[in-house]
């Protein structure tokens, strides 16, 4: 009986997780278009519904009953497997993100997360790898130019930002002695790691918005020079895929910068329930994401690189010898 | 001395990332200022200057009787070809277009025939809207262009309107005078 309960409501949760997943980008869509159309002094979508709220159900529609065209020279196999492999891992990888601690509901304590690995952190950054693999074969096998030179740059641009994003967060672990990110969060109950280690936000984000190809790092999908990178030559619902697996790595950095470096649920000053703190944490960095993406221009590739490797690189290898030393001379805060 | 003192200043500025913030600072302003969209078809529209060489109409004089002598100057120089005028001769030997076409699917409008017409008989007005399914109901005749409105006395602005798709793919408006658009969308 208690094995039962404790299936089901992991099953439950894994259910409530993939679809809230999935029904994100919707809004998050739409709040991205407005948010364009204000920052460009335009209103954005208007026409469906109550100021364009339906537009995203309509684009759905449409993604769902377009032709699904696959090119007479791509490699048919590996074109149907790229969506999915480039669209699962970012799922997978929320098994191991704790929301909150615990809520109960009806006399029984559930835990706001799906497992509390002890090397969440690990799993997290081996997963995650994995998503590059979508973006390569889709590149690779719809057989067209824009769509390898994108995926190749993409390929180049994910290795060279994860190395600094793992280094970034090892300051982090040094503070919290553990690698749970509920240990992490706990960790920060007074004090969010920010303070400490604002270096290591810096390269884990700016790193973060390089793997999620978001500009001023979208090198990948570079519309003015590449079609619209590895996806060029997808249409209809595997595009959607690319699509949604583009916002749950967005939604996944933001969360990531909140649980490593914003104190997670803990919160400041207001005393607000910890997932309300939670969620409005990340949805202030989605928010800068897209911020960012109507305010910068694209980089170029090799100072892409440049950055990723002069930059980033040493600032967080710096970052963990500095956090080493202070942490052996002073101790721990 | 103080351009050195500058440049220093420049330099620690792009340290802290100051152009950076100045981009999203200014991006963050324009968010909440005021959209420049015209709300056509759903809710505005705008309302040409008198000026504007829209629609084409046909004047009548002071008897009602319609102005055009067909001569067919304005057929002469239209650089469309889009105008047919046949003549026929009345009672009283006046001549008069038994036929007036325009082709308003070819029509550049370019005001020529305005300009050509030595009785002042066909002049352009303010209407814009001539979408349609086919590009024979383009082609307008005597008796329309006769019932169409002639020069507009105001205009130059933005008008509530709303769309009628019921009657005729045109944005109605009762208002004669908009607000200024252009005064409206500046950014001091
Ligand atoms: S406006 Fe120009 S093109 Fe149109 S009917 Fe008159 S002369 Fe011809
Ligand atoms: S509209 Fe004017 S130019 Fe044209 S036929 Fe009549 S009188 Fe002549």
């Amino acid at each position: 009986m208690e094995l039962a309960v404790a299936l089901g409501l992991i099953v439950f949760k894994v259910a409530f997780l993939i679809a809230i997943l999935l029904l994100l980008p919707l809004p998050l869509t739409w709040v991205e278009r407005k948010v364009a159309g204000h920052m460009q002094q335009r209103m954005g979508p208007m026409r469906v519904g109550w100021h364009g709220l339906l537009q995203p159900v309509a684009d759905g529609i449409k993604l769902l009953t377009k032709e699904d065209h696959i090119p007479a020279e791509a490699d048919r196999f590996l074109f149907k497997l790229a969506p999915i492999l480039a669209l699962a891992p970012p799922f997978v990888v929320f098994v191991a993100v704790p929301f909150g601690e615990s809520i109960s509901v009806l006399g029984t304590e559930i835990t706001l997360y799906v497992s509390n690995m002890n090397v969440a952190l690990l799993f997290v950054f081996a997963v995650i790898g994995i998503e590059v693999y979508g973006v390569i074969f889709g590149g690779w096998a719809a057989n067209s130019k824009y769509a390898v030179l994108g995926s190749l740059r993409t390929c180049a641009q994910m290795i060279s930002y994860e190395i600094p994003m793992g280094f970034a967060v090892i300051g982090v672990v040094m503070l919290a002695q553990s690698m749970s990110l509920l240990d992490i969060v706990r960790a920060q109950a007074d004090v969010w790691n920010v303070v400490y280690q604002p270096v290591g936000f810096f390269v884990f984000f700016v790193a973060g918005l390089a793997e999620a190809q978001r500009i001023p790092f979208d090198l990948a999908e570079a519309e003015g020079d590449l079609g619209a990178g590895f996806h060029t030559e997808y249409s209809g619902i595997r595009f959607a895929f690319f699509m949604v697996s583009e916002y749950a790595i967005v939604l996944l950095v933001s969360v990531l910068v909140v649980i490593l470096f914003f104190g997670g649920w803990n919160g400041v000053l207001v005393p607000l329930p910890p997932l309300l703190w939670f969620v409005l944490k990340v949805a202030f960095f989605v928010y800068l994401f897209i911020w960012f993406r109507f305010t910068f221009p694209r980089y170029r590739y090799d100072q892409l690189m440049a950055i990723g490797w002069k930059v980033l690189l040493p600032l967080s290898m710096a970052n963990i010898i500095i956090t080493g030393v202070l942490l052996g001379a002073v101790g721990a805060p | 001395m103080s351009r050195a003192k500058d440049r220093v200043g420049t330099w620690i500025g792009w340290g802290f990332f100051a152009d950076l913030a100045n981009g999203l600072a200014l991006t963050f302003g324009y968010m909440f200022s005021r959209p420049v969209t015209m709300q056509y078809p759903d809710q505005e529209k705008w309302l040409p200057y008198p000026r504007y060489r829209g629609h084409h109409f046909l004047k009548r004089d002071e008897e009602g009787e319609i102005k055009c002598v067909a001569c067919e100057l304005c057929a002469r120089i239209c650089p469309c070809d889009c105008i047919e005028v046949v003549p026929y001769e009345d009672e009283n030997g006046k001549r008069h277009p038994a036929k007036f076409e325009i082709d308003t699917a070819r029509c550049l409008f370019c005001g020529l025939c305005e300009d050509a017409c030595p009785a002042d008989a066909i002049a352009l007005g303010q209407q814009y809207e001539f979408s349609s399914f086919s590009s024979r109901d383009l082609v307008i005749g005597r008796d329309d262009l006769l019932a169409k409105p002639g020069k507009a006395a105001t205009g130059g602005g933005v008008v509530a309107a709303r769309l009628d798709t019921k009657k005729d793919v045109r944005v109605e408006t009762k208002e004669t005078q908009g607000y200024n658009w252009w005064r409206n969308i500046r950014r001091t």
